[in-house]
């Protein structure tokens, strides 16, 4: 098979410097370009010394490199758009990060111009290619614990804020300035902007859909953040299942410029936990352990230290499969667009104090 | 041990990534390609994480391993601290050149010193019941830092999964998407099959750290009857103890 030839964009994101290695490793790729959203990013990723040119115009990169099939968009949340946008008119496939937005005007216009260019666009929900997850999804779909009657899950990780400032930022990172709610000199755009895993996740597993939500934020643990770093959800699924969710920034942080040893502090960095009752069993998982644990450099204190999971490679096959076998991915647009309307009924409930259908809006 | 699917994940993954060929044949319970044994242990991601810790500074003047491995009745022993020792002397970056080890049934209790000075102990065990999977420990003790693959105060290691079930509490602890199916002890085989094939590992490296572990193992036994250390000379040249490159997010 012909190696897709690949870029990435924005280098922003949280996740961008995950791809790295996979990109270089993988034999079905040729990643032959990079372009910055600004000198700061473009210094941030010359750190990590991939020998892959890195440009600061998306024309010139272009010029350089017209032969580019598919792009990696790793930049803030209000990027998107015109990203998504300038793939689709040279046909460039798209692998998105988790959030396209949370405008759905803009989400529905995604969609239409993604069919219309005939282009894969998939988003980036790299649980589902974690062992661990995979091992979860085998066990209920054979019935281990029966039918689904309970689900909690904790999508918690320290802030990225310090490292990647767009995501304590509501415009860059919700698209939009609004207060979580009357009296909350918060703004919509902090912890649940960074956590759709888990509203994801309950999909796949129950195979239903979010019938309302139900959310509550708490004082924020970070001083001076404009947006929310600490909330949680209940509600229900249409198929009756009761869930509980916890997408916080719980998780504290040295305030890191660039992602490295020493950036957690007690417990660990992140934690995807999930208990599922069923009637005739329980299911607990913790889809980031084991790891290994020390007390060394540069802090001297306990560390979770988080070890190497491979998500982004199980990621990344899935992506080419698609472009070479014309395939759709599982988390596409259209799958997506109910992972965001639950997620903007949370901010919904929050801001009204009542349940929130979700995508009644 | 399934050695026809190792060998298809070992074929997956040279498909995918490009490697010379070959394949895993096993010889007295031990994985080789062609006449190089493996060094799974080395190449078990909590291995390789603390084998980082010991060069990236986070521990700093390392003084003492304090390694445990128990397995089912039946298990070789000789085979089991072979693997521990080898790690040692990885961990430790260091030969072993003294051992001196007790018994008692199915089990061993080993004290073992590296040429750098480093103290070792490995508790050898080999009593547990038929079908149970085993657990090992592997703590590493500096001037700066302790660090562990097993979690604080607890005696049980961490799965990923516990499901209680019709069939009772079962565990999981899946490790490796690429080769999801595998056990665990199959995968590290394989990937380290992978990365002799690669040449991320070096076939003379692996060999020699091979024979040296299971010489030190031999003597631990017989020091154990002879109630009396035994002492290893070490053979300059080659390091037998430098790591392997290996996919990593930081």
């Amino acid at each position: 098979m012909k190696p897709v030839k690949i870029a990435m964009m924005g280098m922003t994101h949280g996740h961008t410097r995950k791809y790295y290695q996979t990109l270089l490793d993988n034999q079905k790729l040729d990643w032959v370009a990079s372009c910055a959203q600004d000198a700061d990013a473009k210094k941030t990723y010359e750190l990590y010394k991939t020998g892959v040119p890195c440009y600061l115009d998306p024309e010139e990169m272009y010029r350089k490199h017209p032969d580019i099939e598919a792009v990696v968009i790793a930049s803030a949340n209000d990027r998107h758009f015109e990203q998504m946008k300038w793939c689709a008119e040279k046909g460039i496939h798209i692998l998105s990060m988790k959030i396209p937005t949370f405008d759905m005007k803009e989400y529905d216009e995604m969609i239409a111009m993604c069919d219309k260019a005939g282009i894969v666009c998939q988003i980036e929900l790299e649980m589902h290619y974690n062992s661990v997850v995979r091992r979860l999804k085998k066990l209920i779909a054979d019935g281990a614990i029966g039918k689904i009657q309970s689900f909690q899950a904790t999508n918690i990780t320290l802030s990225p804020v310090w490292a990647f400032p767009w995501q304590g930022d509501p415009q860059a990172s919700f698209g939009r300035v609004e207060h979580l709610k009357k009296g909350d000199p918060r703004y919509k755009g902090g912890a649940l902007c960074d956590h759709p895993h888990i509203f994801d996740l309950i999909r796949h597993l129950t195979g239903s859909s979010f019938d309302y939500i139900y959310a509550e934020v708490a004082p924020n643990l970070r001083d001076g953040l404009k947006v929310e770093d600490m909330l949680m959800a209940v509600g229900k699924m249409k198929d009756g299942t009761a869930f509980l969710f916890d997408p916080s920034w719980s998780r504290l942080e040295e305030k890191l410029k660039v992602p490295g040893p020493g950036w957690e502090r007690f417990p660990k960095r992140m934690e995807v936990n999930v208990t599922i009752t069923g009637d005739k069993g329980m299911i607990s998982c913790d889809c980031f352990g084991p790891n290994v644990y020390h007390n060394g450099a540069p802090n001297d204190r306990y560390t979770v230290q988080y070890t190497y999971f491979d998500e982004w490679v199980g990621l990344i096959d899935e992506f080419v499969d698609c472009i070479r076998n014309h395939k759709t991915p599982l988390i596409n647009l259209k799958w997506h667009k109910e992972t965001i309307q639950a997620m903007l009924g949370c901010y919904d409930s929050i801001q009204s104090g009542k349940i929130a259908k979700v995508g009644a809006k | 041990m399934n050695l026809k699917k190792m060998n298809k994940g070992l074929d997956f993954l040279r498909d995918k990534y490009g490697a010379a060929k070959g394949e895993i044949t096993i010889k007295d319970g031990h994985c080789f390609v062609g006449a190089t044994p493996l060094l799974p242990g080395r190449m078990e991601r909590k291995i390789v994480e603390l084998k980082k810790m010991t060069e990236n500074g986070t521990l700093e003047g390392v003084s003492t391993l304090r390694f445990a491995a128990f397995a089912p009745k039946g298990t070789d022993m000789e085979a089991m601290l072979a693997k521990e020792l080898d790690l040692a002397a990885y961990l430790g970056a260091s030969d072993v050149v003294r051992v001196m080890a007790v018994s008692s049934g199915s089990a061993i209790n080993v004290l073992a010193k590296l040429a750098n000075d480093v103290n070792v102990s490995v508790e050898i065990g080999a009593g547990l019941p038929k079908g149970e999977v085993g657990y090992d420990r592997h703590e590493i003790i500096a001037k700066r830092g302790v660090a562990c693959d097993q979690t604080v105060d607890t005696h049980t290691p961490h799965a990923s999964i516990r499901c209680y079930g019709a069939k009772g509490a079962e565990e999981f602890t899946d490790v490796d998407t690429e080769l999801f199916g595998l056990s665990y002890e199959e995968i590290w085989n394989v990937r380290a099959a992978f990365a002799l094939l690669q040449k991320r590992a070096d076939a003379k490296v692996w060999k020699a750290a091979w024979a040296k572990a299971t010489k030190a193992a031999k003597l631990a036994f017989a020091a154990d009857k002879s109630k009396a250390a035994k002492t290893i000379a070490v053979k300059k040249g080659l390091d037998t103890n430098r790591s392997i490159a290996v996919a990593e997010v930081r």
